[in-house]
């Protein structure tokens, strides 16, 4: 409308719009070129001939083509309103506190960074209760945590302190700092960027460490495959999460990694990113890591923004690796806030040398890595376990708190690899992974004395949510996995199952609403799926599994007892009690044994349990020798992965 | 109300004027009403809006303090707006023309002509003030530019009291020699370099005068003029796909200072953008810019 009369009124088609429109523009003032100075000077015969260029009125306009005045103001109005953009002032403030505008450094709102669905997915996945997340802002347990944020503050603090260390060869927080910030900016030239999933298949060397603060620092999502993980693991864990690229290992011991990414051929998994020798020819199509980390683009001075602490930034997978994932996704709220907190209680500082003997791919070794990150702390790597390679790095390395699991520390007693080597460095060492036997704990008691032993109970759900701390009397260290760490909290329900909730829990596992339904009780408390109790001073002891319940025909008993009996019958090496199904009892128990004395039988063993007090109804009834347990990366059995032959 | 008195129309223009200057104006004078009568567009010249109309003066004021030239850009779009006190000063003017003289004078209304719809104004106040010598038009989408005030914003009035007419200034003062230098370095002034929408570009021949100015005013204007943001957002909320998408366009942040904008009628980011005149020489160097070095002058006179 135009003077309260319709387009009908005043024949304006669109067609005419089509037609006129850009000329009508360029013609009105919207356009203005002026050529010399024919105003001022009066210069009336340019004025005139110049009247086109200088922008003319519509009526003006009118005239010159042939229109009525009235349609080319419409017209020039609808052109108007059909190239205004809404966000154009958004340049100004771009500008900031007195800085210029360069055109050159200015990209469009239209041409900026998207998250891309699976990025917002992912971030959809990180829901909390609001009025949660509000009490533990409040607490202060969530904060502005980032792992490029603590990295930053050691170059500042110490830049030239060792940061990470393998056979002898240190890195500083500067030089690796310097090498993040080159791969971050060599990742996001391969198109990676905020809220991409970006999987991990590495031993622990440092550029595990370096890809990882590199992902971080692009506000990318890590997740990890263990490097036992092969094409299968790779097509269901890759394609779960919706892995954008890959980093591993051209040749990992034989195994082709990177090529068996490729193979894959993902919709989804744009770069496959090879650690080896002579990549480019070994693996054409694989990205050399090494190309990446040296090249010049680095995140700092791209000015790519820095990640924040709600930001998802770690998808880890519990279990389901072939079937049915489970995958626990991460912000630095609730697993940076659980290192901070947790630094204080195991009692770390920048003068720590710490040492994990599970691999990154786990959180538990994540978690060592995080306190070290927050301490300041060197971290001594030692890229594959094995006990005598474990046992000469804290020997050299001169580690002064350890993280690993009970089976290392089984493995290391009985090659006596502690009186082989001086570990006496050693002022902490955390246990985590599988139930700590009592006695093993003490006998690395014995044979370090002025190391703590501590306990620590965690999944990837919860990380660090109970442990012992420093001070704790061997007693409890041996007999219990402590006390809540702080931001966390512990109850055991009727049915013994410890049940935890916090500021370090997990918000749900990605893309598994089954799961999810069955993780987490109605009030909000995540079901540890663990059997626990708890002593007078309110240390609390894992005392098994609630899966690993057997119900024999109503009489229900926890394994463990009989196991830790079995583990030390001199004709076993390792046992593993799983309920077996039965058409009248419902279920018998069935152990697996791992075996010493081959000649070993299900008799014998269950004259040595009686003789030990076990009652009749809880003796095994069928024994199945196995070469080798299925493995957790901790060294924890997977009793789902023993099947009756 | 006729014209009673005869007047002394040197006499007069001196009052008039001088009358201006004790208001605040920085520089004042009168506009040649026959150049404006053949230049401006018909529907736009003075006898349209005042048919007896005999003289156009002129006015200009001051445009930012010193210390606008050193806050952000943001900041700056809430006070870059068009300088009411210069109206005042016109409104008053017509009244002493009134007073003085008996002789009809309006204060020219500064605002969009409401039968020609946005970006026309009823009277170009740009020209008023260029053809009366207190401006001239500059590479910089030819704001008016004055040799010794710089910047200055502008307001007129009409009279049908006959008064002598002035001259345009002789000299064009941009572009200033430091402009022309860079622009034979790089090909640009710094008006054209730093404009957040490049809408400016042009040519400055060998002698160093302007040669030609190209103004994008659309863009310009949408730098600023959000006004126009308001239906194009409305639009876009009837067209989004789902409720979120139009909670989204109606309610984001930016929007909800634009409807706080319009709701409250402030004048925030409805100027320009004036980073053209922040790096411009003229406009923040020129002897009497400055205000605080206008002050110091009037003070040692
Ligand atoms: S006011 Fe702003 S947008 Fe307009 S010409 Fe000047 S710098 Fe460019
Ligand atoms: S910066 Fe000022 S003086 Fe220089 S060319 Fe632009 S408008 Fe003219």
């Amino acid at each position: 409308m135009a003077r309260g009369l319709s387009r009908q009124q005043i024949g304006v088609t669109v067609a005419m719009i089509d037609s006129y429109g850009d000329l009508v523009f360029e013609m009105s003032h919207n356009k203005q070129t002026r050529r010399g100075d024919p105003i001022r000077e009066l210069d009336f015969a340019a004025i005139e001939a110049r009247r086109g260029e200088l922008g003319m009125s519509d009526g003006q306009i009118a005239q010159r083509i042939g229109l009525s005045e009235i349609q080319v103001m419409y017209i020039r109005t609808t052109m108007e309103r059909r190239r205004f953009r809404t966000n154009h002032f958004q340049r100004l403030l771009e500008l900031g506190g007195g800085k210029r505008f360069r055109h050159e450094r200015f990209t469009a709102h239209e041409d900026r960074f998207q998250y891309h669905d699976d990025a917002i997915a992912l971030r959809e996945a990180m829901t909390f209760n609001p009025e949660r997340a509000r009490y533990y802002a409040e607490q202060g347990w969530w904060a502005d945590d980032t792992l490029s944020g603590w990295l930053a503050r050691n170059v500042a603090e110490r830049p030239a302190a060792p940061a990470v260390i393998l056979d002898g060869v240190v890195m500083d927080y500067a030089s690796l700092a310097a090498r993040v910030d080159r791969l971050a900016g060599g990742l996001h030239g391969l198109g990676l960027g905020p809220g991409d999933v970006i999987a991990v298949q590495l031993p622990n060397v440092p550029d595990y460490l370096v890809g990882y603060l590199a992902i971080a620092r692009l506000g990318a999502v890590m997740t990890t495959l263990y490097m036992p993980h092969r094409g299968r693991e790779f097509a269901t864990l890759l394609g779960h999460s919706r892995a954008r690229a890959m980093i591993c290992l051209s040749d990992a011991g034989g195994f082709p990694a990177a090529q068996t990414a490729l193979d894959l051929d993902l919709e989804k998994l744009q770069s496959v990113i090879a650690i080896g020798t002579d990549v480019a020819k070994a693996v054409p199509g694989a990205v050399p890591f090494e190309d990446l980390a040296a090249g010049t683009a680095s995140a700092d001075a791209l000015g790519l923004p820095l990640p924040v602490a709600a930001d998802p930034f770690l998808l880890l997978y519990t279990s389901g690796t072939t079937a049915s994932p489970k995958a626990v996704p991460h912000n630095s709220h609730t697993m940076l806030g659980n290192a901070r907190l947790g630094a204080a209680e195991h009692q770390l500082s920048a003068d720590d040398v710490i040492l994990s003997a599970p691999p990154f791919g786990h959180l538990f070794a994540l978690y060592s890595f995080h306190l070290a990150l927050y301490s300041g702390a060197a971290n001594l790597l030692l890229p594959a376990f094995t006990p005598p390679d474990l046992a000469a790095t804290i020997e050299a390395g001169g580690a002064t708190a350890l993280f690993a699991a009970p089976a290392h520390m089984a493995a290391c007693l009985g090659m006596g690899l502690f009186d082989k080597h001086d570990c006496s460095s050693l002022g902490l060492m955390v246990l985590s992974g599988s139930a700590v036997p009592d006695e093993m704990a003490r006998a690395v008691d014995r044979k370090l004395p002025d190391c703590a032993i501590n306990q620590l109970w965690g999944m990837t759900e919860t990380q660090g949510a109970l442990y012992c701390r420093p001070g704790d009397s061997i007693e409890t260290a041996a007999t219990s996995a402590g006390q809540p760490a702080p931001g966390v909290e512990a109850r055991i329900n009727d049915d013994g199952e410890l049940q935890v909730r916090g500021s370090m829990l997990f918000p749900g596992y990605f893309d598994n609403p089954g799961a999810n339904a069955a993780a987490f009780t109605k009030d909000g408390w995540f079901r540890s799926g663990d059997l626990a109790s708890q002593d007078r001073q309110g240390n609390i002891a894992i005392t098994g599994r609630i899966k690993d319940i057997i119900n024999r025909g109503g009489v229900k008993y926890n394994p463990r007892e009989i196991e830790d009996l079995l583990d030390k019958h001199p004709g076993i090496a390792q046992s593993a009690i799983v309920p077996m199904p039965d058409n009248v009892l419902g279920e018998r128990a069935c152990c697996f044994a791992v075996a010493i004395d081959p000649d070993i039988d299900l008799d014998g063993l269950c004259q040595y349990l009686l003789g030990h007090g076990i009652a009749k109804t809880k003796l095994p009834e069928r024994l199945v020798l196995v070469a080798e347990m299925p493995l957790t990366p901790t060294r924890k059995i997977i009793k789902g992965r023993l099947f009756l032959p | 109300m006729a014209s009673t008195k005869s007047a002394d129309t040197e006499g007069a223009k001196q009052a008039i004027l001088d009358y201006c200057l004790r208001k605040g104006a920085l520089a004042a004078g009168v506009a040649d009403l026959e150049a404006l009568e053949r230049i401006a567009p018909p529907g736009h010249r003075p006898s349209d809006l005042m048919p007896k109309v005999k003289s156009v003066i002129s006015l200009g004021v001051g445009g930012q303090t010193q210390g606008a030239w050193s806050v952000p850009a943001k900041a700056m779009g809430y006070f870059g707006s068009t300088e009411t006190r210069a109206y005042t000063i016109a409104y008053g003017a017509a009244f002493f023309i009134e007073g003085m003289y008996q002789t009809p004078a309006i204060y020219c209304p500064p605002d969009m002509d409401n039968e020609k719809g946005p970006r026309v104004p009823l009277q170009s106040l740009k020209l008023h003030a260029e053809i009366a010598g207190i401006g001239a038009r500059s590479l910089a989408g030819d704001i008016l530019l004055h040799p010794e005030f710089g910047y200055m914003y502008y307001a007129s009035i009409f009279t049908e009291l006959a008064l002598e007419p002035d001259q345009p200034m002789a000299e064009n003062p941009c572009p200033a020699p430091s402009c022309v230098s860079m622009y034979r370095q790089i090909g640009r002034t710094p008006c054209q370099k730093f404009c957040p929408v490049q809408c400016l570009s042009g040519h400055i021949d060998a002698d160093g005068k302007q040669a030609e100015m190209h103004y994008d005013m659309a863009a310009c204007a949408e730098m600023s003029q959000q006004y126009e943001a308001v239906p194009a957002l409305l639009a876009e909320a009837m067209a989004a796909e789902d409720a979120q998408g139009r909670d989204d366009i109606l309610f984001d942040p930016d929007n909800k200072m634009l409807w706080y904008k319009m709701s409250v009628g402030s004048g925030g980011l409805l100027a320009q953008c004036f980073e053209c005149m922040r790096v411009c020489p003229i406009a923040t160097k020129s002897p009497l810019a400055d205000p605080i070095r206008r002050s110091k002058a009037k003070a040692a006179t």
